[in-house]
């Protein structure tokens, strides 16, 4: 599947831990891990974009992997 | 072959045939070896095919991915040059990194390596170099850059590779623990080293609170990283220095003990066996010496598992007591 855009608002939904799904790839389980926690540091518009864009560059990079993929489709069918 | 044990001999024509190696062994045969698309890091222990887990200072322990690597580029880095290393990673293949132990870059990589710039824009493994366990303080570990024929104490170096377009590959990892349903740890700073804990929000004297409780320190705590369990090593418990582990705690971070084991070598054993590769195979694969040493494998055979020991693994950052392996997939 080709990855969704950012402004897809499940991506906002993850860093922010409103949603979680059980991952494969283990960078993204890693990133997010640093992710969540400065976002439950510091909430702010900023830091959630910020996330956002970080979250999406990893799965843009890792897009023949083939744990990522299957993360895409969890995440967004 | 992808793993396996080889003489110098054996091991210099694999470089002259120009395959492309990642190699651990003694430092007298690292340093024998002729340049060529090779990096290397001291480490003595490994599991090779048909043989028992063994100390070998006569073999080198190689892995060829020669197979997978269409290219690859080689370089040290210094603690400062680490937050570099994704920028200078290429796309879609990966990237393999040594380092030895007890080393500023051990620690500076231990401690930041999440937070690099352009984290993960391609998967990074690999392990950290050692030694002889009794020779520990006295030899310095050390990595190898096999392009210049270069040797390090205080660099990691790291192999970027560009894999070829009909493959695909991916990073795995093994942890036999689970978090226990006991007390909640967490810290007031990012380190290694502490004298104080906060158990379940309140300050206590850490050493204190691991002697009265009966803490048994073969298990690791655990954080839960997005559900990836990541464990960090108790290294010793001491009245006045207070808990040294072997890789870093974060604050922020939650951390458990990990649930007791029943039989330590059966656990490790049976997580092995129920890696699922479908139609992929382990090019690359390191375990930890806590595994080592305490599944008693010197000189005992797991039959699913080969590769090198080491102080540490690494799979995108810095990982205690855990298995991990690279996996190659056609397209």
């Amino acid at each position: 599947m080709s990855l969704p855009t950012k402004t897809n608002p499940k991506w906002e939904e993850i860093v922010t831990g409103k949603r979680t799904y059980t991952l494969k790839f283990l960078g993204a389980k890693i990133l997010l891990g640093r992710l969540i926690r400065t976002i439950d540091a510091d909430p702010s518009p900023h830091n959630i974009s910020v996330a956002v864009n970080e979250l999406h560059a990893l799965y843009s990079k890792n897009v023949t992997i083939q744990s990522a993929k299957d993360d895409l489709r969890t995440i967004f069918g | 072959m992808h793993q396996g044990l080889f003489s110098i001999d054996e091991a210099r024509q694999l470089i002259l045939d120009g395959k492309t190696l990642l190699i651990a062994g003694a430092e007298e045969l690292l340093a024998q070896l002729p340049l060529g698309d090779w990096i290397g890091g001291t480490s003595p222990y490994f599991i090779a095919p048909n043989h028992n887990g063994m100390i070998a200072h006569e073999q080198l322990f190689i892995s060829d991915i020669s197979k997978i690597a269409d290219s690859c580029y080689i370089k040290a880095y210094d603690k400062n040059e680490l937050t570099s290393i994704y920028n200078e990673a290429g796309e879609g293949g990966f990237s393999v990194i040594i380092i030895p132990a007890t080393s500023s870059v051990h620690a500076s990589f231990a401690l930041d390596a999440p937070t690099y710039d352009n984290f993960g824009s391609q998967p990074l493994i690999g392990w950290i170099a050692g030694a002889p366990i009794d020779q520990l303080g006295e030899r310095r570990p050390r990595v190898f850059n096999g392009k210049k024929g270069e040797s390090y104490i205080d660099h990691a170096i790291i192999m970027h590779v560009n894999i070829v377009k009909s493959k695909s590959i991916d990073i795995g990892h093994i942890n036999i623990f689970s978090q226990g349903a006991g007390d909640t740890l967490t810290f007031l700073e990012d380190g290694f080293s502490f004298t104080h804990v906060l158990v379940n929000g309140v300050k206590v004297n850490f050493t204190d609170y691991i002697v009265t409780n009966d803490i048994d320190i073969r298990l690791p705590l655990i954080a839960d990283y997005y559900g990836a369990l990541v464990n960090i090593s108790l290294q010793d418990v001491d009245a006045k220095r207070g808990v040294r582990f072997y890789a870093p705690v974060f604050t922020g971070i939650k951390y458990k003990w990990a649930a007791p084991l029943g039989n330590y070598g059966e656990t490790l054993s049976n997580k092995i066996k129920s890696i699922d590769l479908e139609s992929s195979e382990i090019v690359f694969s390191c375990n930890c010496i806590l595994n080592y040493l305490h599944s008693h494998l010197e000189g005992n055979k797991n039959e699913q598992f080969t590769g090198l020991i080491s102080y540490g693994e690494i799979a995108y950052q810095l990982l205690n007591q855990t298995l991990v392996y690279l996996i190659v997939s056609d397209i």
